[in-house]
């Protein structure tokens, strides 16, 4: 792993398109500014890691599918969108 | 092209039905080809590896839960179900939707910014 000091308002160039600046420094938080093309996903490691869990799990149980879906209602999702 | 499911056993079909994700998806970035199977009275509709054939992720189609769902230009959103023997405890990916476009032949992953979408949405409900 490479290990590079900056201070605010300094930043890291990753090739020539991705650029990663150090914005504030704050009570043991960093808040960075990153500047990359609109093909190159970009989260935070522990999403990442939550989501391929997930995927795991269903790869997993796909062979737990229920027999009997005669019951099946759908949970429609109106009620979450206007929660937010 | 032939290869040997899980779901379907051995299947054949032309290479120019296969589904290309060029990035992947997340946890399987090495898997690039699919076949995106829904058999005619399966409510599911399965994303089967074709570089590892006994690799398949159930999917639903966000839209028929959401129909304010994002959208990617041309492109259907489908989500990854976890299934379960108890339907009431199946659940859907909202946060990382794969977003297929069945004419062109591609897909991605991506995952939503927005915190309403969960990792895990119980896909059904009670009578």
């Amino acid at each position: 792993m490479l290990i590079l000091t900056r201070k605010i308002d300094e930043e890291i160039k990753i090739g020539s398109e991705i650029s990663i600046k150090v914005l504030s420094i704050s009570e043991g938080q960093v808040k960075l500014g990153i500047a990359a093309p609109n093909n190159v996903e970009i989260f935070r490691s522990e999403i990442y890691q939550k989501i391929k869990q997930v995927t795991i799990e269903a790869l997993q149980n796909s062979s737990n599918k229920p027999k009997d879906l005669s019951k099946l209602r759908l949970n429609n999702i109106r009620k979450l969108n206007n929660e937010s | 092209m032939k290869i040997n499911t899980r779901q379907f056993g051995e299947i054949e079909f032309s290479p120019e039905l296969m589904i290309n994700f060029s990035t992947g998806i997340f946890g399987f970035e090495n898997l690039k080809n699919y076949l995106l199977i829904k058999v005619d009275d399966d409510f599911f509709y399965w994303l089967n590896s074709v570089e590892e054939p006994e690799i398949a992720f159930p999917l639903v189609g966000v839209r028929v839960i959401d129909d304010k769902y994002p959208l990617e230009n041309e492109h259907e959103a489908f989500g990854i179900v976890t299934m379960n023997p108890d339907i009431l405890n199946i659940s859907i990916n909202l946060k990382a939707p794969v977003y297929i476009n069945q004419t062109n032949k591609t897909g991605f992953q991506k995952i939503l910014d927005s915190e309403k979408y969960p990792v895990n949405y119980n896909l059904f409900k009670e009578e």
